[in-house]
């Protein structure tokens, strides 16, 4: 079952389109990583699953049902600012915790506490944005959430930290948990995710697993005797996101069937064709390029 | 034990695959032995739970390893030194196609290369030209 199902979600500010007719599902047991560049509508997008704010339409459910208060009992949320107390002690957050939520695991919560190396007598005012970020991470990890939404999750941890976090997710969803996360470090994402959805003004322009978009998004590359042809009839493939030609290198960006792509420009008489491989920055940034500015600039070059 | 690279643009679950196949040709791992659990492995390499578990499950499609529940995973026994023979030739497959790739992409024909190989082969292989 999907445990987190945004149905045609649209959220306007006013005149502002902050999200336009999103779907997007996650199960239990998985991670979807949600990327998109500042504004693309990632965070509103957390506000209207978590009933934080209206949807102007659409629904969101989390384990087949509306969001209701009592979600909030297996659900964790962290948000991108922490929503923590100044004046009350790290120790005062856990002891909250636990009187609020019967799942609070106290074991977990200390050992979590450590990991992280906080002080439960230090006041929040005194932490770093990072110690506040690690406080809030134990906050929701200690209650055993089946259901977890974090909005950059490892903002403002040192590299060590960040590991732990990762640690913490994919121990979450060996453990069947849903997790729903937002990064703008593309190596987290590509270690903890097995799924990725990327928004782009408000709008879903790129879902799907990772290693199956790994495995679909190659670049054809050509390399002719002279000044490279245009492809006629692969411009408006399918199978083509864009074509770049610059001097004798014709690059061809593939959503599917590199091979069948490789094998139909050989009719051009290349001297070489190659099929190269995409990370997921690459496939991140392809999908949030403005094709046809990206592909004219390339073809005035 | 094994080593992923998650920023290529391989697949995990394919760079796993050609791990563990590797780890049985070479013996790393023996026939019958037991395999990590998808969740230490995931923990171990940090990567996503459900991409050790696809390629657990590809694994045992090509009836490299087997799984019984409740017990884990265990590299099959029997015809072991088949199996292994098969996913070494997999992985030596794999390395060769590469290589020729990329010999072609550096513009040297098909030719140059078929002396390039016999050179390897005279080097790696010197048994065999002694006995021909």
């Amino acid at each position: 079952m999907n445990a987190i199902a945004i149905t045609n979600l649209t959220k306007r500010y006013g005149a502002q389109l902050a999200v336009d007719d999103l779907s997007l599902a996650v199960d239990a047991g998985s991670v979807c990583g949600l990327l998109g560049p500042n504004g693309a509508g990632k965070s509103t997008t957390f506000k209207c699953l978590l009933a934080l704010d209206q949807p102007t339409s659409g629904t969101v459910a989390v384990d087949g049902a509306p969001v209701a208060p009592s979600t909030f009992e297996y659900l964790a949320y962290v948000p991108e600012t922490s929503a923590l107390l100044e004046k009350y002690s790290v120790g005062d957050h856990l002891e909250a915790t636990r009187r609020t939520y019967a799942s609070f695991d106290a074991a977990r919560a200390a050992e979590l506490a450590a990991t992280f190396k906080l002080d439960s007598k230090k006041r929040i005012g005194k932490l770093s944005k990072g110690q506040r970020t690690a406080v809030a991470l134990v906050l929701a990890f200690a209650i055993r959430p089946r259901v977890l939404v974090l909005d950059e999750p490892a903002s403002g941890l040192d590299p060590i930290f960040q590991r732990a976090v990762l640690d913490l997710i994919i121990d979450a969803a060996a453990g069947g948990a849903c997790v729903l996360f937002s990064s703008h470090q593309i190596g987290q994402v590509e270690r903890a995710a097995d799924s990725i959805a990327v928004l782009k003004g408000g709008k879903l322009v790129l879902r799907g697993e990772i290693d199956d978009l790994k495995g679909d998004e190659k670049i054809v590359e050509a390399i002719f005797p002279s000044d490279a042809p245009s492809p006629n009839g692969l411009a408006s493939d399918p199978r083509v996101r864009r074509i770049e030609r610059a001097g004798r290198i014709l690059r061809l960006h593939v959503r599917s069937d590199a091979a069948g792509v490789a094998h139909e420009l050989a009719s051009f008489e290349p001297r070489t064709v190659d099929v190269l491989d995409l990370g997921l920055e690459d496939i991140f940034l392809g999908a949030v390029s403005d094709d046809a500015a990206y592909s004219s600039a390339k073809d005035r070059a | 034990m094994f080593t992923v690279d998650p920023r290529s643009g391989i697949p995990l679950y394919l760079q796993l695959i050609d791990q563990i196949k590797r780890a049985v040709a070479l013996g790393t791992l023996a026939s019958g032995e037991q395999l990590p659990t998808v969740k230490a492995l995931a923990l171990d390499l940090t990567i996503n739970p459900n991409t050790v578990a696809r390629a657990y499950r590809e694994l045992e499609r090509d009836r490299v390893i087997e799984t019984s529940p409740g017990r884990g995973s265990f590299v099959r026994s029997g015809d072991a030194p088949a199996e292994a023979r098969r996913a070494g030739v997999d992985v030596a497959e794999g390395v060769l196609s590469d290589a020729v790739r990329e010999s072609r992409a550096l513009g040297l024909d098909a030719r140059i290369l078929t002396t390039l190989f016999e050179r390897a082969l005279a080097r790696w292989y010197p048994e065999e030209r002694d006995s021909t």
